[in-house]
């Protein structure tokens, strides 16, 4: 029987070669698909699976209301958290790696490093090698190291009690761990240095400096855990600087707002974080979702493909199939043989899907930044989910279909004309005219949002300005700038150099550090935009209003402020120029008002800005971390290296010269949608290819069905055009329906998508319209060049037969 | 072997009723070869097609190897087609994309014959049909005689009690006609029960007694050559 079947397959795949491949390929881009999606999925949904308190650790972040969730907290909380019934431990930490050099006998290693509380490990059990994790972080002095580290600096031999040097300290490793998965902090040391800055800041209730964890004992009841840390902001924070500021509790809150404590489970905190808090970052849900999305219509496509490709090969394969009947063929035998050539098809698919997969798998993880493999036992379990899947929706419908053939109809030979099984095709045309109308609109849409971003005017211009990161020595605020000027002073004897300047904050990313202050009865959370004289002009950001701070006014470095569009307006304040802030209890006049102008990315709002000479206030230079230099374009090259040479050999000889343009900076900011743009489109013209393949094989098949038609009208006298006309129009209809379909959830979707983006562009009609001429174009394209065909033939051979 | 009592067979569309056998009785016994013939339209395809079970009767009663067959179920009708029933079309109807040894091994798969036992019976009626030498070979390329041969041989290869020919000689030269005869007079000489339909009164010359059919219904029946008038209701 078998045999029998394998036969039959083999006879259908050799004289249909051309639709066989059409099938398959069809079939393995779908399941290729589908298997990145899944691989990146897992990948993903990795992380943290390993950590065994997951389910109980949380981290704390703060909702300041204005869109501004912060992961960061302050450090008085930690003598009241030991009060709360459901914490079990806390552990406060940097929620980021500091990337600095460590040294062993001369030997340097710039690690990612952890500062954290003694508890660390109890959070993030990771396995020790060397040492236990009771005690690797005991004091000051002790560290523990990543398995890779000590390879480092010691090769084989023992790390445990060895000192490494780090910060002017010399440090005791007393432990190596080797971390089993994918962990939200993976770093190569950790050390517990917070202590003296906690111990600092532990009345600063303001001072938002601070990663924290919780462990609780019951983890379903962490909403009542969010409700009394709110209470000890209230109890401790609200009310007395209510009374300070001479409020009511409600005026206050009215003017301040008041925090929102949002506590988010580990298990979860990778892909629907809203408030990230680890320095691995977030998984991109959204981005995954799409993908995981996009790949279950991809493969729903080529699904239908092979229902349709195989039902309307089907009637010509009746003969056999009524001829087995008769002899003796059951019908559950009829659908075991067709089920087994769907098995013998979807194999063949996955084979090729996995070659696709392995050949573009290098691509796709540069394109992720990521390292995905083809192992592991629960990726083989869900390949062969999707092949049980595969061969259930692809061979079942058409197993049953041609099982129900009527045996006398077959042998009768006026079945070939049958319309049996016609409804269904067409209807899986028009749902692929859907979901193929969906994928142009689509990728027609991100394209112009993505083309919106990268040409929106940002209000700055980065081109050949470069930002050098600056890693200061010193600590007292005159020192920092006598040595910031003297080192712009270096930099400007550089030929190439044309400008030279520097601000507290990152394009791409935010100031370093804001501040509030209250006007008009509003609290303004400001971006402290500490720079230097020439920063603004550097960057070609414009003044709406006012001057721009100069070192002509001696009182621009003392009492003289900026602000921005934004602030502006939510300070209510028609003419701000002339107006004095109580900025922190220092009083400033504003005299200029700057043009809004993009820090962050195109796709965030602009945030209110102050902007302030470094000397306004006493503690803006040790914001000091970066220059911003002009480079002229014709040496770019050449000066920027003289600018390393000044930098690692008179400026900071420890550490490694980093550097960055501001442009393409900033650029990267987008660059997750610019690759969402590029993998729409490589999805586009995967979904469009699969779906002309449906088409064509499908319009060929209905046509051969009426070569005799063609033949009869033909010898009555039709003209090709006429025949092209009576071939065509029924595609025409089901690609316009198709298309209508489509239009409401594309709409829906798209406009959903666009969300993400404060500045968006709306949807025009103009996406619709190119989908549905694109999409009828290549439709009249593939049937016209099949119809045309048609009518060439030679009318005999179809009148005679029969 | 075969007893057909009032067996009435109708059509109906929308808006017309044909009666495509009306009230027919018929009785065929072991071992003889009975020929149906009539003008196109008459029938006769449609008494065989039942006869064969592959076609449901509107009344009357079909009774084959003394068990009746009106109202049984579609798979007791497959079941009973396969054990008892060899085929024989005026197209032949060999699957195209299996050789003919694939075909003829066919009906002994469904019948669920061990593998060995089937290339056995496979080869002997291959041999007896005068085919060895075309069994690897696909029906296209045989001629229509040799084709038509397959088709008897994979009609016989399950030793049915009744072979039913649907004009076998339909699309055959009259050489090959004529070997397809010969062939079936043969096994009626070995003892097959065979019924077929036809439209050649030289075809039906071979066999013991022709049925002529008229609008469903039984006309006369002729003997040996020896017309006998028979009236029908």
């Amino acid at each position: 029987m078998f045999n029998n079947w394998l036969k039959i397959f083999l006879y259908q795949i050799k004289n249909n070669k051309f639709f066989t491949l059409l099938n398959l390929l069809g079939l393995s881009m779908g399941i290729a698909g589908l298997v990145f999606a899944i691989l990146y999925w897992n990948d993903e949904h990795e992380y943290n699976a390993w950590n065994p308190e997951k389910e109980r650790v949380f981290s704390v972040s703060n909702d300041l209301g204005k869109d501004m969730i912060w992961a960061s907290n302050i450090a008085p909380l930690q003598k009241y958290l030991k009060g709360i019934p459901n914490v079990e431990s806390y552990c406060y930490l940097n929620n980021w790696y500091q990337n600095e050099m460590v040294e062993y006998s001369g030997k340097k290693e710039q690690l990612k490093i952890t500062n954290a509380q003694s508890t660390f490990f109890s959070f993030f059990p990771f396995r020790f090698i060397e040492g236990d994790a009771n005690n690797a972080l005991k004091d000051d002095t002790s560290i523990a190291i990543s398995e890779k580290t000590a390879q480092k600096f010691f090769g084989t031999e023992k790390a445990l009690g060895r000192q490494l040097k780090y910060a002017d300290k010399i440090l005791v490793v007393r432990g190596v761990y080797r971390i089993p998965g994918k962990s939200s902090f993976a770093p190569e040391m950790v050390v517990n240095m917070l202590a003296p800055r906690l111990k600092q800041d532990e009345e600063e209730w303001g001072n938002y400096g601070y990663g924290l964890l919780l462990k609780l004992k019951d983890p379903a009841a962490s909403h009542e855990v969010e409700k009394a840390i709110e209470g000890l902001y209230y109890e401790y924070r609200t009310k007395p600087w209510a009374k300070n500021d001479g409020l009511s509790i409600e005026e206050f809150i009215k003017v301040n707002g008041s925090a929102k404590v949002i506590l988010e489970q580990l298990a979860t905190s990778r892909l629907h974080s809203v408030a990230g808090g680890y320095p691995e970052g977030n998984g991109n849900y959204l981005f995954l979702a799409i993908m995981a999305a996009l790949s279950i219509l991809i493969i729903v496509l080529s699904i239908v493909n092979y229902v349709n490709l195989t039902t309307a090969n089907a009637i010509k394969r009746a003969k056999e199939v009524g001829v087995r009947k008769i002899l003796g063929a059951t019908k559950a035998n009829i659908v075991r043989q067709f089920i087994f050539e769907a098995v013998a098809t979807t194999l063949i698919g996955v084979v090729i899907a996995l070659v696709i997969v392995e050949l573009v798998l290098p691509f796709y993880n540069n394109f992720l930044q990521k390292t995905l493999v083809l192992s592991s036992n629960q990726f083989y379990l869900q390949l062969i989910a999707i092949f049980i899947i595969v061969v259930i929706a692809a061979g079942i419908f058409p197993a049953v279909y041609v099982a129900n053939f009527e045996t006398l109809n077959v042998l009768k030979g006026n079945f070939s004309r049958s319309k049996s099984g016609i409804w269904l095709r067409n209807g899986m045309l028009i749902l692929q005219f859907a979901i193929a109308s969906f994928f142009i609109t689509g990728s027609y849409v991100v394209y112009q949002q993505v083309n919106y971003m990268s040409t929106k005017d940002l209000g700055f211009k980065g081109e050949q300005i470069v930002q050098v990161n600056y890693i200061r020595k010193d600590t007292e605020p005159k020192q920092i700038l006598a040595r910031y000027n003297a080192v712009k002073q270096e930099l400007l004897k550089i030929k190439g150099v044309q400008a030279v300047s520097s601000g507290a904050f990152t394009f791409g990313s935010y100031a370093t550090s804001t501040s509030g202050y209250n006007y008009n009865d509003t609290r303004v959370q400001a971006q402290n935009m500490a720079m230097d004289f020439g920063m603004l002009e550097m960057m070609q950001i414009k003044m709406a209003k006012g001057r721009m701070l100069s070192d002509k006014y001696a009182s621009d470095t003392i009492s003289n402020m900026l602000i921005n569009e934004v602030a502006m307006n939510m300070m209510k304040e028609k003419d701000p120029i002339g107006k004095v802030i109580n900025w922190n209890d220092q009083q400033l006049k504003i005299v200029g008002v700057v043009k809004d102008f993009h820090v962050s990315s195109p796709q965030t709002t602009i945030p209110p800005m102050s902007f302030f000479h470094y000397k306004t206030v006493e503690w803006f230079p040790e914001m000091l971390d970066k220059f911003y230099i002009k480079l002229d374009a014709d040496t770019t090259e050449a000066t920027m290296a003289e600018i390393e040479k000044l930098w690692t050999t008179k400026v900071n000889t420890e550490n490694p010269f980093s550097y960055d343009f501001v442009d393409k900076g900033f650029a990267r900011t987008y660059e997750s949608y610019v690759k969402q743009r590029n993998l729409f489109s490589l999805l586009n013209a995967v979904v469009i290819i699969i779906a002309l393949f449906g088409l064509f094989a499908l319009a060929s098949y209905s046509i051969e069905r009426r070569m005799k038609d063609i033949a009869i009208r033909k010898t009555l006298g039709a003209q090709t055009k006429a025949l092209l006309t009576e071939l065509s129009k029924q595609y025409i209809v089901f690609c316009i329906i198709g298309f209508l379909i489509a239009f409401v959830p594309a709409w829906l979707l798209l406009n959903k998508w666009l969300d993400n983006f404060a500045f968006r562009i709306t949807i025009s009609a103009i996406p619709f319209i190119v989908g549905f001429v694109v999409l009828m174009a290549l439709t009249l394209t593939v049937v016209l060049s099949r119809a045309y065909m048609a009518t060439r033939v030679n009318v005999l051979k179809y009148l005679k037969y029969e | 072997m075969i007893k057909i009592e009032n067996l009435s067979k109708v059509f109906s569309t929308e808006e017309v009723e044909t009666k495509a056998l009306n009230e027919v009785s018929l009785q065929i016994k072991q071992g003889e070869f009975v020929t149906i013939m009539g003008a196109s339209g008459c029938g006769k395809s449609t008494l065989l097609n039942i006869i064969g079970l592959l076609d449901n009767v509107s009344g009357g009663s079909y009774k084959l190897l003394d068990k009746e067959i009106n109202g049984l179920k579609e798979s007791e009708r497959a079941k009973i087609r396969k054990e008892n029933i060899g085929f024989v079309f005026q197209n032949f109807n060999l699957i195209d994309e299996l050789s003919v040894y694939d075909n003829i091994e066919l009906p002994l798969i469904y019948n669920n014959v061990p593998a060995g036992e089937r290339r056995k019976k496979v080869e002997a009626i291959a041999e007896r049909l005068a085919i060895s030498h075309r069994l690897k070979h696909f029906p296209q390329q045989l001629s229509g005689g040799q084709q038509q041969r397959a088709a008897v041989a994979r009609a016989l290869v399950n030793d049915p009690k009744i072979i039913l020919a649907d004009e076998p000689t339909g699309n055959l030269d009259s050489k090959n006609g004529n070997e397809v005869m010969e062939l079936l007079t043969d096994l009626h000489a070995n003892g097959a029960t065979i019924l077929m339909v036809t439209h050649s009164d030289y075809d039906a010359s071979f066999s013991q007694r022709t049925i002529l059919m008229k609008d469903g219904m039984i006309l006369s029946e002729q003997q040996n050559s020896r017309k006998v008038d028979v009236f029908v209701g």
